[in-house]
């Protein structure tokens, strides 16, 4: 289980936003994206905020850490 | 070729490059030369000029991002831990058979010259496929 969840594809579908507009907002291609929305790519400090900033909520709504072990 | 990104693009384009000048140069050729290493050299140079122009050219979005980089570094680690196990592997054959006398000491600079460059053609495959293997995997 990784142990940095998100909700970036909840938050797009509430903003009908695709994949592709996402990565051009934040500067990212559409496969970093994917990676990010499937949990198998953590992304910088900077792209979290920029992602965040896109959707206009607080950077806790986008991304969760979840220690290991705490499930 | 659909839901690959430039990068993903680029790294099959080498490889295939690769394979093409590096496979019959290894498993087709009899005796080494200067100049079938050189033929190589150039092959390889202007095989790889060719495919990436063609890849730009039918590429429009062409962004490196930070996770781009980040397979990137991966795969040039992968690449030096190849290269630096075989170099100690290959200089340690070149010894054992220079010792038990089965190789010729008039031949040894073009022995270790084949054995050097097919050290970093290994080391280049390696990185190319790491790096694809971790976009497979989205990393």
């Amino acid at each position: 289980m990784p142990s940095i969840l998100n909700q970036i594809r909840e938050l797009r579908a509430t903003h009908d936003m695709t994949q592709q507009a996402l990565a051009d907002a934040i500067g990212v291609t559409r496969q970093t994206v994917i990676a990010i929305e499937q949990d198998k790519y953590s992304p910088s400090l900077e792209t979290a905020f920029k992602i965040a900033l896109v959707f206009g909520v607080a950077l806790e709504q986008v991304f969760q850490y979840q220690p290991k072990g705490r499930r | 070729m659909p839901q690959l990104s430039y990068q993903e693009k680029s790294l099959y384009g080498s490889l295939i490059a690769e394979i093409l000048v590096y496979g019959p140069y290894f498993f087709l050729h009899n005796q080494n030369s200067i100049g079938k290493v050189a033929g190589m050299i150039i092959g390889i140079i202007v095989l790889q000029i060719v495919i990436q122009l063609a890849i730009v050219a039918f590429t429009r979005n062409r962004l490196k991002d930070e996770r781009d980089k980040l397979i990137e570094l991966r795969g040039y680690r992968a690449g030096y831990f190849a290269m630096v196990s075989l170099m100690v592997f290959g200089l340690f054959m070149l010894w054992l058979h220079t010792a038990l006398g089965e190789l010729p000491v008039n031949r040894m600079g073009l022995h270790f010259l084949s054995v050097f460059f097919g050290i970093l053609v290994i080391s280049d495959i390696v990185k190319t496929v790491t790096q694809i293997i971790a976009y497979r995997r989205s990393l």
